[in-house]
């Protein structure tokens, strides 16, 4: 007998193979509704939202540098619309954004024969001048953003918010003229730039993980006890690195309850991995774990974003976590990759965090109690900065107070202005 | 047969990564959706719309169901619809993300198929089959259904099955909801058991049990024990998705008088393996939900489980829709944008649509309200739903009812529990609805001409009447959960059982419903553990059995009364034959006949006593209404009394009590006097013995409450009489014995 398959339902390898078949559209519609079933979450919305903008780079019908920018600004807000709770793919718009701002640039400088001054690395730490000639809402604002760069250009930011979703509606204004004599040969060479430029942040996203783990030799040190709670793919990363070059001891936190009967332990593949590599690992469910912080050395999260104040998104649960290490002041780590950051504060709703399906606690099946509780599961929680010791992103561990220059080396500030969630409807 | 998908070769599946080469193996997954129940369990509302139109959660039923099939990788989609089908069709067609035309469809096809001359799902089902649409495994789904579980796993092991016996031809996909009542086991009202091998899942046996089944029992296949070991299972959600194979359409193909998927296919095709050999198996999930909108009070657990998340993703601010823009606010409510609530208004747990606006001081809890609704001062709204376009004025209480499109209605006016207000109905201020039986409004007649206003019930600025339910003769024939009997007066039961009474208020309706057959109620908790048994069982101590009317009931005491009214003198046969053929058409167990006759009989007395027919003094009345015509007593004898033990007397005078108690504006010293006149006939006529009479007069139950007690008191002379008479005769026993 064959082994029968089947394998209909949707996914984002599926949405990926298929991406050069179908039109744009239809792919961007895929992935809003795999974003809205969470078909699609977690670290794979930054991996989805880069295929689906690189789609519409490469095939959707621009003329110049600001319809491109609306076309990607009115998709990215719609994915974002999609899942409000991945401010991820929030990040990844506006790296895109950044991305064909810089390389308009420096084309048209190219063109004019000014030559290129401004960095064309997107990870470049050089924060670039404004150039003369990028693409601004009104002519006005244009000419006051030539004559004085710095101070004036946060100015040109608070412009944008409020400009941000007429820009979107109308990206072919006539106000754009310099743009609009760009040659139909630099339109095709900046779609080749950007188009290169989306694949390298893919690069980034998919290595991520393994530059982190590059520095987990430095973080743990032999001999010390490791609390990672529910431990994300990243961390998982991060420990078997550790784990090739150091002995230690790992307490895995999980919240689900082991039920009888179910066999897998939770996190029984990494486990098996630590232990091959002589780490002794520890379960421990997550209302257990008050009794262990003493004894822990640090405590290690995978964040799902990082607010600009360095406030984090975490699995829910982690928050006690982290406020009891505090207590014990033991260090917390966290771990995120730099497209995580992102260049907002927390809104009140990431605060009050997510809400998951209440099945998880309660089964359905359990009547009376369905009928008497408000189930309330948040799926995520939110820790604030005070609890976090140090964040080691790919590029190495950071404090709080440097996360403003990586912020300032990644995003544009056009981009950090413009709100993803108000965009057209 | 409508538009075919022309979406070209540009808009060719969203998976065409598979679509060369294995042209063999069906490839893309079909899904067909029945979108008609021929039923109107949802009247008023569905006068204007269809069901599958009908807001859940301010998004249109169908929508649940199409994005179900989408998450799940459906291709092909076909949908049967019945009436409304212009609605539905247009529906799709203008919907942006549905419309076979559109780009950005999740399904490379999507078509409709009309058949003119259906009546039934099995009309549906029958047409596929001859059309030859389906290549493969296709699942089939109803229109109102609400899933969000993955079907990939199910649809593996139906393949493997399938390949291992080419005769496993159908998996039922079913969900547990435990033993304990719930609201979900509650509203589904009607209780499928399923006879399951519980090695591999193999259905085995399939039944339906209902509140208002007369017996509740359920006769076992004995071929089931060959199968080892098998589990009886009563607590499942049947959430109507099959997947079946094309041979399950030549199922129904060769029995052509198939209606209902359940009742009548799944019940027969299990039965009769014998003959066909097909093997159907089940698949029971645990997590993950899924249910049918399939009754109004489904529809207001569904509601509810979407506003506490436990349908996630379909919780509103996932947005499904387009032009959705919901937000989670505090409270566990949803609000839409451009929704104002001013200051001093609540909103607690409660989807709010776009554009409403609600005045100070209003509190809005656990409901849906759509958009621009317009929600005045000081308003309470409590678990209701409220659709699009309503104005409700200051000072209104809602609690617990639905309220469709467009609804006005006036200040301080009180909607209470239960009531349905249709399409367009507008309520004065002031105007309370009463609460029994619960107010079904609506603004149009069956025929869709508008009604007369019924100023009395809406108020002199009302508009609306009372809409009744008429069964419906090809509608309710057809019922799709199969309401059990043939008798169609159990179908209207059921309706007002699951439409009128929305959860809460069922409740106590099934109680009493089942009081008619209390004493088999306790058997039916032993037999089977149904969810709802003990709940039911509680109840029904509760509650009071006299006065509750059922089908059979009312049916046999009108037909009764009707007979001893006659004129003619004719012969008492006919109605006999009447009323022993309304027994068999319900099952009626001998309590209920007996109430029925004993009911019928006092009534008829006790009219006797009035002014216009008479006014009788009671022995004249006791003795013309058993003398009167030809065989009455011969038919009390035989049918009402039903033998000569002591019980089945003291049973009967028990009856005759209860009937006169609760006979309108008889004063119960009057009924006392008239039923020691009747129980005296009965004795000089012999169908009553001084034993039985006796016992009566010693149960504990003839003296429940006060008026049970006065109407007993007035037959202390007979009883005593009876007991001087005893004595004589038990003297005389004596001597006969001592004689022999």
């Amino acid at each position: 007998m064959p082994p029968s398959q089947a394998n209909y339902a949707p996914s984002l390898d599926k949405l990926i193979k298929s991406l050069k078949s179908q039109p744009y559209e239809a792919s961007i519609e895929a992935l809003i509704f795999l974003l809205k079933r969470r078909q699609v979450k977690g670290d794979d919305c930054a991996v989805a939202t880069a295929h689906i903008l690189l789609q519409v780079v490469a095939r959707s019908k621009w003329h110049d540098v600001d319809q491109l920018l609306g076309r990607v600004q009115s998709v990215g807000s719609r994915l974002a619309r999609a899942a409000p709770h991945e401010p991820v793919i929030g990040n990844i718009v506006r790296r895109v954004l950044g991305l064909i701002r810089d390389e308009a640039t420096e084309d048209r400088n190219n063109a004019d024969d000014l030559g290129s001054d401004s960095a064309s690395d997107i990870q470049s730490l050089a924060p670039t001048n404004p150039p003369p000639q990028r693409p601004a809402p009104t002519p006005v604002l244009m000419r006051s953003n030539t004559a004085a760069p710095g101070g004036l250009q946060v100015s040109k930011s608070m412009f944008n918010i409020l400009s941000a979703a007429t820009a979107a509606d109308t990206p072919m204004t006539g106000a754009s003229t310099p743009l609009s004599q760009a040659q139909p040969a630099s339109v095709h060479a900046l779609r080749t730039e950007v188009i290169n430029g989306i694949e390298e942040i893919m690069d980034e996203i998919q290595q991520a993980d393994d530059q982190i783990a590059s520095f987990a030799d430095i973080q743990i040190h032999p001999g010390e006890y490791v609390l990672a709670y529910q431990p994300t793919k990243t961390v998982e990363r991060f420990l078997i690195k550790a784990a090739t070059r150091r002995r230690f001891t790992v307490f895995i936190a999980s919240i689900d309850p082991i039920e009888p009967g179910s066999g897998e332990k939770p996190y029984a593949a990494l486990r098996k991995k630590l232990n091959s590599h002589g780490v002794t690992t520890i379960n421990l469910a997550s209302n257990g774990l008050m009794a262990y912080i003493p004894r822990v050395n640090k405590v290690i999260f995978g964040a799902k974003v990082i607010y600009q104040n360095g406030g984090l998104l975490v699995d829910s649960g982690a928050c006690i976590a982290a406020q009891a290490a505090r207590e014990f002041l033991k260090p917390v780590i966290v771990l995120g990759a730099i497209y995580k950051f992102c260049p907002e504060d927390p809104s009140d709703e990431a605060v009050i965090s997510e809400l998951g399906n209440p099945s998880s606690f309660v089964s359905y099946a359990d009547g009376p109690e369905v009928e008497a509780l408000d189930i309330e599961n948040t799926v995520t929680d939110y820790i604030p900065p005070s609890l976090v010791e140090v964040y080691i992103t790919n590029l190495g561990p950071q404090t709080r107070h440097h996360l403003a220059s990586i912020l300032a080396d990644h995003y544009k500030v056009e981009d950090i202005g413009y709100s993803l969630h108000d965009g057209e409807v | 047969m409508s538009k075919q998908g022309g979406k070209g070769a540009a808009g060719k599946g969203k998976k065409p990564a598979k679509a060369g080469g294995d042209d063999k193996r069906e490839d893309a997954l079909q899904a067909v959706i029945i979108a008609d129940y021929f039923q109107d369990r949802f009247r008023p509302f569905t006068l204007d719309k269809p069901r599958c139109l009908l807001p859940l959660v301010n998004i249109p039923v169908i929508e649940y169901t199409l994005e179900f099939l989408a998450s799940n990788g459906v291709q092909e989609v076909f949908i049967y619809c019945g009436t409304h089908s212009e609605d539905i069709e247009q529906y799709i067609h203008e919907s942006t993300r549905w419309s076979p035309n559109s780009a950005i469809s999740p399904f490379s096809s999507l078509e409709f198929i009309r058949v003119s001359d259906a009546t039934s799902v099995g009309d549906f089902l029958r047409d596929l089959d001859k059309r030859s649409l389906i290549s493969g495994d296709f699942i089939l789904v109803h229109g109102d259904l609400v899933a969000n579980i993955q079907l990939d796993g199910i649809l593996a092991k139906h393949r493997a099955r399938r390949e291992a016996n080419r005769d496993a031809c159908m998996t039922v996909v079913l969900r547990s909801v435990g033993e304990e009542p719930h609201r979900a086991a509650k509203a589904r009202g009607i209780t499928p058991v399923f006879v399951i091998d519980d090695t591999d899942g193999r259905c085995l046996q399939y039944d339906e049990i209902h509140p208002l089944m007369k017996d509740r029992r359920l006769l076992l296949d004995p071929s089931a024990f060959k199968h080892g070991s098998f589990e009886l299972r009563s607590d499942l959600i049947d959430c109507g998705i099959d997947i079946c194979t094309p041979d399950v359409l030549a199922l129904w193909s060769e029995s052509f008088d198939y209606e209902l998927p359940r009742k009548n296919f799944l019940h027969g095709v299990l039965k009769d393996w014998e003959l066909n050999g097909k093997l159907i198996y089940t698949e029971i999930f645990e997590d993950g939900y899924a249910a049918r909108a399939s009754n109004l009070q489904m529809y207001d657990c569904i509601s509810k489980d979407i506003l506490e998340r436990w349908v996630l993703p379909f919780a509103p601010d996932s947005n499904l829709m387009h032009d959705q823009s919901y937000q989670k606010v505090k409270n566990n409510s949803f609000v839409e944008s451009g929704v104002l609530v001013e200051r001093g208004s609540k909103v607690l747990q409660s989807a709010i649509g776009k554009d409403t606006s609600i005045k100070a001081g209003s509190v809005i809890s656990g409901s849906v309200v759509g958009r621009k609704c317009q929600v005045g001062k000081n308003v309470k709204i409590k678990d209701s739903y409220i659709f699009d376009d309503s104005t409700i004025e200051d000072g209104a209480v809602i609690t617990h009812s639905i309220l469709a499109g467009g609804v006005k209605i006036g200040a301080n006016a009180q909607i209470p529990e239960g009531s349905l207000i249709s399409y367009n109905v507008e309520i004065d201020r002031d105007v309370r609805l009463s609460t029994k039986p619960p107010a079904r409004i609506s603004a149009k007649t069956d025929n869709g001409q508008p009604v007369e206003n019924d100023a009395s019930l809406v108020g002199p600025g009302g508009k609306g009447a009372v809409y009744s339910v008429t069964a419906d003769d090809s509608d309710s024939d057809s019922d799709d959960e199969g309401d059990g009997d043939p008798a169609q007066l159990q179908n209207n039961l059921i309706y007002s059982l699951e439409g009128l009474n929305i959860s809460t208020l069922s409740v106590s309706t099934l109680a009493s419903e089942d009081d008619y057959d209390s004493d088999e109620d306790d058997e039916h908790a032993g037999y089977l553990h149904a969810g709802d048994g003990q709940r039911e069982r509680l109840s029904s101590f509760t509650s009071d059995d006299a006065s509750k009317p059922d089908a059979f009931h009312g049916d046999a005491v009108n037909g009764l009364v009707d007979a001893l009214r006659g004129d003619d003198n004719a012969d008492f046969d006919s109605a006999k034959l009447e009323f022993m053929g309304l027994r068999l058409a319900n099952n009626a167990s001998d309590s209920s006949m007996r109430r029925a006759i004993a009911v019928a009989f006092t009534k008829r007395a006790a009219e006797m006593l009035t002014p216009e027919h008479g006014g009788l003094e009671p022995a004249k009345a006791a003795e013309r209404v058993l003398k009167d015509k030809n065989g009455a007593v011969k038919f009390i004898k035989d049918v009402g009394v039903g033998g000569d033990d002591v019980k089945q007397q003291t049973e009967f005078a028990l009856a005759l009590q209860k009937g006169l108690v609760s006979v309108r504006g008889l004063e119960p010293s009057r009924a006392g006097t008239l039923l020691a006149a009747l129980l005296q006939q009965l004795y000089t006529l012999d169908v009553l013995e001084e034993d039985g009479i006796l016992a009566w007069w010693t149960d504990r139950r003839a003296a429940e409450g006060d008026t049970m007690t006065t109407v007993k008191e007035r037959c202390k002379v007979l009883v005593d009489w009876l007991e001087e008479a005893d004595e004589e005769d038990s003297d005389e026993d004596e001597d006969d014995e001592d004689s022999d």
